[in-house]
C-alpha cells in the first residue's frame, strides 16, 4: 500500500505537458507586444542598417526613423552615406511615399518595399500594430536558446494591407518582448526569419511610461538564402517633434 | 602547216555538225535549253535573293549596335551579349578606364572609331494619372511659394481644373462601384471615408480654398484621392549608355525619327521608337494603329477575326485614360468636334469617344482618320513626349539604387530593327547618366562605406549558428536599459544637402575627355574595312595588354548575342534552302542532258560507222551541249536579272511579319544582284550541264557501231 503515495508523488513531479494559452491571453500577449513599443507620442531614432547580398557590395546606411502614435505618421531620413543622404520614406495614411532629392520626385510606394532596396520592410522600423492587423493563435511553449518562449501564429485581418499576410513570433516569456520573427508568404512559404537579441527602453513624457524597442534587428532571407540585413538602433529621442514634420514640404526642405 | 589547216577545218566541220545538229533537233534544243535557261533564272534570283538578305541583316546589327568588333573586360563572367541573353543581360566587369581604352585601340592600324557602351535595364516609373496631374500642380505651387503667385496664372488654374475634372470622373467611375458594393462588408466601410474625400474634392468649396493652405490641399488629394485611382506604375527601359556624337556617326542605321540627337556633350535619352508605340503610347491609340496594321499588311478582317473584335471592344469600354486627358475646355473642344465628325448631336464626351472606337471593316479607315485629324490633338498620345524629363531608376553596382533625371530629346529608330521586339526595344541615353545609374564603386566610396561599418560597430552572426549565438548561454541578455538619449537633428542632416543642382546637370557641356574618361561596359570598334575583321581583332587584344587591359575581343555576329544566333539561324536555313532549289535545278538540266544523249546513241553509231573518231565525236556532243549552255544559260541570266530589277521596281516583297521584317532588314525586300554570287551560280550551273553530257556521251562511245544502229534507242 506504501507504492500508492509514491506513484502520486511521481505523477506530480513527472513534467507536465505545455499548457495552451487560451486565445484571451494569447490576445493579450499581442496587445502587450504593442503596448510596450507604443510611444504614445512622437518618437525619433537614429538607425543603422547593413544589408549583405550574394554576390554584391553591402549596403550601408545610416537614417533617421520618425513616428507619431497619434495619426500613425512615419517618416525615414537617410543620412549617410553622402550618395544617399536626403532620400526619404514618409507614410500618411495608407500611402507610402519615396523621396529622392536628386531626381526631386515623389513616387509612391507599396508597404512590400524594401526600405533602401534592403530586405527590411516599413513595419520593421514602425510601431507594432500587431493586434490591429493579424489574428493571433497560440502554437506552442518551447525554449530558444536559454530563454522560454511561447511561439505564436498570426494570420493577416481581412482587408488589411500588411508584408507578410502569415507571421511567427516566439514571445519570451519572462518580460513579453519578441525574440524571433518569421514571415511567410500566402503559400506558406517562409520568406524571412528575424531575431531580436537586444531590447531596451526609454522613457516617454508622452505615453507617462517606457518605450521598447529592438536596439539589435537581424533579418535573415530564406528565398535569398546568402542575403541578410542588420539594423542597430542607436539612439532614441522622445521629445515632441515639430508639428508639420510628417510632410511632404519638410523632407524637400532637408535636402534643399 | 598542214596539220594546223586541218584542225581548222576539222573544227569549222565540227562547229557547222553541231550547229545543224542544234538546229535540226529544234525541239529537243528547246527543251533542254528551256529547262537550263529556268535553271539560270532559279538560281540567280534564289542567289540574289539570298544575298540581299545576308547583307541587309549584317548591315543592320553592324550599322544599329554591333559595329565590327566588340571589346570587353576579359575577366567578365559572360559572354558580351548586346541584345540580351537568354538568361536576361550579361554580367560584364567593366572597364575602368575607357579612355586608355579607346587611346591604345585607335594606335591599330585599320581601327576607325571606338564608342564606349554600357548596356542595361531599368525602370521608368510613370505614376498613376492623378499622381502625375498632381505633380504638374505641386511644381506649380512649389514655384508661387518660391516666386510669389502672379496675378494671373493661366497654367496654374488650368491644371487645377484638370485634377477637378479628374475627381468628378473618377466619382462617376466608383458610383457604379459603389452601388453594387455590400454596404456592412467592412471593405465598404473601409472605403467610405475614401469617398467621401472624393466627394469633398469634386466640390466647388474645396478649389475656392485651395489656395488658402495649397501644399495641404495638394497632401490631401495626394494621400486620400489619387489612391482611388488605381492604374500606373513603372516600365522597364533597356538602353545604351554611350557618348551620343560618336554612336550616330558609327552607327548610321540609328535613326531619330521624332525630336532631335542629343546635343554633343550633354545629358538626354532618345527613346526607342518601338519601346514607346508599345508602353507609352495611348492604348486606345496603339489598338487602332494595331488594327490598321492588321488589315492593311495581313488582309485580317475586323468581322472575321477575334483578336481584332477584343481590340475594338477594348477600345469602345476603356475611354477613361482619353477622357482622364481632357481638362474642361479641351472636352468641349472635342466634344464640338466629334459631332461634327461623327454627324452625331451626342453631348457626353464618354459615349462620343467611344462611338468613334467603335468601329467595323466598312467605317475603319474614316474613324482612324478622325481619331488623328480630330481627337489625338487634343491628347497626348504618348506618357513622354519630347522635352519631357523622365526618371530612371535602377540598382546600382554598388548595390544602392541610383535614379537619374534625364531629358528626351527624341525617339529613335534602328534601321532594318525596327519591329524586332528584341532589337527595336533599345534606347540610347549619354554615357554620364547611364555611369550614375551604373554606380560603379569607387575607392572613396568603398572607404565611405567601411568607416561607416567601423563606427557602428557592427558584427556578422552567419545564419547557421544565429539562434545559438544570439540566445545560447554566451548570447547577450535581453536586458532592459533605459538610456533616453537625445538625438543631435541638427548635426547629423547638416551633411544632407545632398542635392545635385539638376539646372546644373543639365546645362552642362562636357568635353570630350570628359566623356572618354570613365567606366564603360564595353566599346564598339568601327574599322576602315569590315572585311579585316579577323586579322584586326587580335591586334586590338594586344594593343589593350599594353595599356595593362586585359579584354576580350568578339565579332559583331558573336556580340549580337540571341539575335545574332537567330540570325545565324535563319541565314542556315535560306542556304539550304537556296541549296536546294540549286540541286533540284541541276538534277533537272543533268536528267535533261542524260536523256537528250542517250537518245543520240543510234546517231552516234552512224557517226562512228561511217569514220567518225571517238573523240571527233565526243567533241561534238560536248560543243553542243556547251553551246546551249552559253545561249540559254546567257538568255536564263538575263531573265533572272530582270526579274531581279522588276521586282525592286514593283517595291520588293512585302514583309507580312515581324520574323520577315527582321530577315528583310525593312518594310519590304528588295532583292539585289551579287555579281560574285551571280557568276559562280550561272558557272556552276553551266559546268553541271556538260558534265551531265559528257558522261553519257562517254558511254555512249563505248558501244560499237553495229550495236549502237541495232538499238532502238
Amino acid at each position: 500500500m506504501r507504492i500508492l503515495p509514491l506513484l502520486l508523488l511521481a505523477l506530480l513531479l513527472a513534467p507536465l505537458p505545455a499548457r495552451a494559452l487560451d486565445q484571451a491571453a494569447t490576445d493579450r500577449l499581442i496587445r502587450n507586444i504593442d503596448e510596450m513599443e507604443r510611444s504614445g507620442g512622437d518618437y525619433k531614432a537614429l538607425a543603422y542598417m547593413e544589408a549583405k547580398e550574394k554576390d554584391k557590395t553591402d549596403v550601408v546606411y545610416e537614417l533617421l526613423a520618425y513616428r507619431r502614435s497619434g495619426d500613425q505618421k512615419l517618416m525615414f531620413l537617410f543620412l549617410e552615406p553622402k550618395s544617399e543622404a536626403g532620400k526619404g520614406y514618409l507614410r500618411i495614411e495608407k500611402n507610402l511615399w519615396f523621396y529622392d532629392p536628386r531626381v526631386g520626385r515623389w513616387e509612391r510606394r507599396t508597404e512590400r518595399e524594401r526600405i533602401g532596396g534592403t530586405d527590411t520592410r516599413r513595419g520593421d522600423l514602425d510601431e507594432s500594430r500587431l493586434s490591429e492587423e493579424y489574428a493571433a493563435t497560440w502554437e506552442a511553449d518551447e525554449k530558444l536558446g536559454k530563454f522560454e518562449v511561447h511561439r505564436i501564429l498570426l494570420n493577416a485581418r481581412p482587408e488589411v494591407d500588411v508584408a507578410f499576410p502569415t507571421v511567427r513570433l516566439w514571445v519570451n516569456k519572462e518580460n513579453g518582448v519578441v525574440l524571433k520573427r518569421q514571415d511567410l508568404a500566402l503559400s506558406g512559404r517562409l520568406m524571412r526569419t528575424a531575431y531580436y537579441p537586444r531590447w531596451k527602453k526609454v522613457r516617454s513624457e508622452s505615453k507617462k511610461g517606457d518605450v521598447w524597442f529592438a536596439e539589435e534587428m537581424r533579418i535573415y532571407d530564406e528565398v535569398e538564402k546568402a542575403n541578410q540585413t542588420l539594423i542597430l538602433i542607436k539612439s532614441v529621442d522622445t521629445r515632441p517633434l515639430e508639428a508639420n514634420l510628417f510632410t511632404k514640404a519638410w523632407l524637400e526642405s532637408k535636402s534643399r | 602547216m598542214s596539220t594546223t589547216s586541218s584542225r581548222a577545218r576539222q573544227g569549222r566541220i565540227l562547229l557547222e555538225m553541231a550547229m545543224r545538229n542544234l538546229v535540226a533537233s529544234r525541239v529537243r534544243t528547246l527543251v533542254v535549253g528551256g529547262i537550263v535557261a529556268l535553271g539560270v533564272v532559279v538560281v540567280v534570283l534564289g542567289s540574289s535573293l539570298l544575298d540581299s538578305i545576308d547583307v541587309g541583316m549584317t548591315r543592320s546589327i553592324q550599322d544599329s549596335l554591333g559595329g565590327h568588333v566588340q571589346l570587353y573586360n576579359a575577366a567578365s563572367r559572360d559572354p558580351l551579349a548586346l541584345y540580351g541573353g537568354t538568361m536576361g543581360e550579361s554580367v560584364l566587369e567593366p572597364i575602368d578606364d575607357f579612355a586608355r581604352l579607346k587611346a591604345a585601340a585607335l594606335t591599330v592600324p585599320g581601327v576607325k572609331q571606338v564608342v564606349p557602351m554600357g548596356i542595361d535595364q531599368a525602370m521608368v516609373s510613370m505614376g498613376n494619372v492623378f499622381d502625375v496631374a498632381l505633380e504638374r500642380l505641386r511644381a506649380d505651387v512649389r514655384r508661387r511659394l518660391e516666386q510669389g503667385a502672379p496675378a494671373e496664372d493661366p497654367d496654374y488654374e488650368a491644371h487645377k481644373a484638370h485634377l477637378r475634372r479628374m475627381a468628378t470622373l473618377l466619382q462617376q467611375e466608383l458610383r457604379q462601384a459603389r452601388e453594387i458594393a455590400d454596404e456592412t462588408s467592412g471593405v465598404y466601410k473601409d472605403r467610405k471615408a475614401d469617398f467621401d474625400a472624393l466627394e469633398q474634392a469634386v466640390q466647388g468649396g474645396f478649389w475656392d480654398q485651395f489656395d488658402r493652405d495649397p501644399l495641404a490641399s495638394l497632401e490631401f488629394l495626394e494621400n486620400r484621392v489619387a489612391p482611388l485611382s488605381l492604374d500606373g506604375g513603372f516600365t522597364f527601359i533597356r538602353y545604351v549608355g554611350t557618348d551620343p556624337e560618336a554612336f550616330q556617326k558609327a552607327f548610321p542605321g540609328a535613326q531619330v525619327v521624332e525630336g532631335a540627337s542629343i546635343p554633343p556633350g550633354q545629358r538626354g535619352v532618345l527613346l526607342g521608337k518601338l519601346y514607346a508605340e508599345e508602353w507609352l503610347k495611348l492604348r486606345a491609340a496603339r489598338r487602332l494603329d494595331k488594327i490598321k496594321e492588321a488589315r492593311e499588311l495581313h488582309g485580317r478582317k475586323i468581322a472575321r477575326d477575334e483578336e481584332l473584335q477584343r481590340w475594338v471592344k477594348e477600345n469602345t469600354g476603356q475611354t477613361r485614360d482619353i477622357l482622364l486627358q481632357l481638362d474642361p475646355v479641351r472636352t468641349r473642344e472635342a466634344v464640338r468636334r466629334l459631332q461634327a465628325a461623327l454627324g452625331s448631336r451626342e453631348t457626353d464626351p464618354a459615349k462620343l469617344v467611344s462611338a468613334l472606337l467603335d468601329t467595323d471593316d466598312r467605317n475603319f479607315d474614316e474613324r482612324h482618320r478622325i481619331f488623328y485629324a480630330e481627337l489625338a490633338p487634343l491628347l497626348q498620345l504618348y506618357t513622354v513626349k519630347v522635352g519631357d524629363f523622365i526618371t530612371i531608376k535602377a540598382p546600382s553596382r554598388s548595390g544602392y539604387v541610383n535614379s537619374v533625371n534625364v531629358p528626351v530629346y527624341g525617339f529613335v529608330e534602328f534601321r532594318g530593327l525596327e519591329r524586332s521586339a528584341l532589337a527595336g526595344m533599345m534606347s540610347v541615353m549619354d554615357v554620364h547618366s547611364w555611369r550614375d545609374l551604373y554606380g560603379y564603386l569607387t575607392p572613396e566610396r568603398a572607404a565611405e562605406i567601411g568607416k561607416l561599418k567601423e563606427r557602428a560597430g557592427a558584427t556578422t552572426v552567419a545564419r547557421e549558428d544565429a539562434e545559438a549565438a544570439l540566445f545560447g548561454d554566451g548570447g547577450p541578455a535581453p536586458a532592459p536599459s533605459a538610456a533616453p538619449r537625445a538625438v543631435d537633428e541638427p548635426a547629423l542632416l547638416a551633411g544632407s544637402s545632398g542635392r545635385q543642382s539638376r539646372e546644373d546637370l543639365f546645362g552642362r557641356r562636357y568635353t570630350q575627355a570628359e566623356t572618354d574618361a570613365g567606366v564603360a561596359l564595353n566599346a564598339a570598334v568601327i574599322l576602315d574595312d569590315p572585311r579585316r575583321i579577323d586579322e584586326i581583332m587580335p591586334k586590338l587584344v594586344a594593343a589593350a595588354a599594353g595599356a595593362g587591359m586585359k579584354v576580350k575581343a568578339v565579332t559583331w555576329l558573336e556580340a549580337a548575342g540571341i539575335v545574332g544566333q537567330s540570325m545565324g539561324l535563319l541565314r542556315m536555313v535560306l542556304y539550304l534552302a537556296v541549296l536546294i532549289i540549286f540541286a533540284v535545278a541541276l538534277v533537272i538540266i543533268n536528267n535533261a542532258m542524260v536523256m537528250a544523249t542517250l537518245q543520240r546513241v543510234k546517231e552516234i553509231g552512224t557517226m562512228r560507222a561511217i569514220g567518225a573518231q571517238r573523240r571527233f565525236v565526243l567533241v561534238l556532243v560536248v560543243v553542243e551541249v556547251v553551246t546551249t549552255g552559253l545561249v540559254f544559260g546567257g538568255l536564263g541570266s538575263i531573265l533572272g536579272i530582270l526579274i531581279v530589277h522588276a521586282v525592286g521596281w514593283t517595291g520588293g516583297i512585302a514583309a507580312t511579319n515581324d520574323t520577315m521584317y527582321f530577315l528583310f532588314s525593312g518594310p519590304a525586300l528588295i532583292p539585289r544582284l551579287g555579281t560574285a554570287s551571280l557568276v559562280t551560280s550561272v558557272v556552276i550551273v553551266f559546268l553541271v550541264s556538260i558534265l551531265s553530257a559528257l558522261y553519257p556521251a562517254v558511254l555512249a562511245m563505248r558501244v560499237t557501231p553495229l550495236e549502237a544502229m541495232q538499238s532502238d534507242d
